[in-house]
């Protein structure tokens, strides 16, 4: 597997206040990662950290296997960032702004720009300024699409999108997906959609990455159990996150389910029931 | 045409819900033998899931002999000996059976009530009057 970003060590703090502290992730090629975080957790600095936007205190990130400071020209075209607030010149028209930012690509896709502004229904004339919050993020979706990226950083890119545009713009990153192998980064509160496309996910929570694994490994490993005995027992269960007891009995939320400890509850005649979580319930219990 | 039904936010990963409907579907001949199923491609933009997710799925299925890759056809579903067909259907059915008095155990309903139940519902031919004893 091709490592397509690969962050160690960083660390970044705004004034006095720290946010990300010896932050280390590697992204491959070809992976979907859905980065959740709570409010303030840093998401958007890691993203700005990894584009150069905003400055790092140390670690060292690099990308394409260039180092992200001086990143060629070449590399830094085959990245399309969409960031959480339009920071483009608002009182261009849409047309105008495409092709303004056209002229600093070479490998710039008029057709997926055409396709996309009529499907997504954006008249060509209007100014940034005079567009609603979903049809500027929308804009600056196709400008991150237009230049057919390979690595795709998103920040938020549906927050102010309704449902179903939210589902128009996942089918396009999926269709990207399956057809050019493309790696994407993005960060969301929307659980629903990194579930339908992610295939990782990390999560991001006292300025580390607490958790970074396969989406369906963690939907595995992580599972609420109920635990019911006959006899007096004292039963303690590995990976415990959280647990409450009751009478010959217990409610258990683990991180990882241990088979051996499972056999061994069955020997003892200690019932065991698996009940999967969804990823929303994943998130509250693993940074909670 | 949407044929399978997911919901990404079960805590059931997406492969696993696939791969459970498409054997169900196999087993009770809703798919027959050298059909072939959608490209991973077409299911992965009907449900709008990652089209890897239908991979793992597949994959699973072709591993465990109800499905096989035939080159330029996709996946098609694979011929198997009668026997092992039933005894796979035995095997689900067994599953099935396990979950059901797991589930009565949890009711404090004994194995025997169980099984004098599942009597009654054959005499009855299944009709709406089981379970008034």
């Amino acid at each position: 597997m091709t490592c397509i970003v690969n962050v160690k060590g960083l660390t970044k703090s705004y004034k006095n206040q720290s946010v990300l502290k010896e932050l280390s992730l590697d992204v491959e090629q070809g992976d979907v990662v859905g980065l959740l975080g709570k409010n303030g957790a840093g998401k958007s600095t890691l993203l700005k950290s990894l584009l150069n936007i905003s400055d790092i205190d140390s670690g060292e990130i690099s990308i394409f296997g260039e180092q992200y400071n001086q990143l060629s020209s070449k590399n830094k075209a085959r990245i399309g960032y969409v960031p959480q607030e339009n920071d483009e010149i608002s009182w261009l028209s849409v047309k105008d702004l495409i092709n303004f930012r056209k002229q600093f690509y070479a490998a710039w896709s008029d057709e997926k720009v055409t396709e996309l502004l009529s499907r997504w229904e954006i008249d060509l004339t209007k100014k940034i300024s005079e567009l609603s919050p979903g049809q500027v993020q929308r804009v600056l979706i196709i400008l991150a699409l237009a230049p057919r990226p390979e690595l795709l950083i998103f920040d938020e890119p549906a927050a102010s999108l309704d449902p179903a545009g939210r589902r128009d713009f996942l089918k396009e990153i999926l269709s990207l997906v399956s057809d050019e192998n493309i790696t994407v980064i993005f960060s969301t509160h929307i659980t629903s959609d990194l579930e339908r496309i992610a295939n990782k996910v990390a999560i991001l929570d006292k300025g580390q990455i607490r958790y970074f694994n396969d989406l369906d490994t963690t939907k595995e490993n992580v599972v609420q159990l109920t635990l019911h005995w006959q006899a007096d027992k004292n039963i303690t269960v590995p990976y415990l996150l959280r647990g409450k007891q009751f009478l010959q009995g217990q409610h258990a939320i683990v991180s990882q389910l241990d088979q051996a400890w499972l056999e061994e509850m069955k020997e003892q005649a200690v019932e065991v029931t698996i009940n999967p979580m969804g990823l929303e319930d994943i998130f509250l219990e693993l940074t909670a | 045409m949407e044929q399978f039904i997911i919901s990404p936010s079960s805590g059931i990963p997406i492969y696993k819900q696939l791969y459970s409907q498409i054997e169900r579907m196999i087993l009770n001949g809703y798919f027959s033998v050298d059909q072939r199923l959608p490209s991973v491609r077409q299911v992965a933009s009907d449900l709008d899931v990652n089209p890897m997710t239908v991979s793992k799925a597949y994959g699973l299925l072709e591993e465990r002999g109800y499905l096989t890759r035939l080159r330029g056809k996709g996946m098609v579903v694979t011929a198997r000996d009668e026997e092992v067909l039933k005894q796979e259907k035995l095997t689900m059915l067994d599953e099935m059976i396990k979950e059901l008095l797991a589930q009565a155990k949890h009711m404090g309903i004994s194995g025997d009530k169980v099984a004098k139940m599942i009597k009654q519902n054959i005499a009855n031919g299944q009709d709406e009057t089981v379970g008034k004893e």
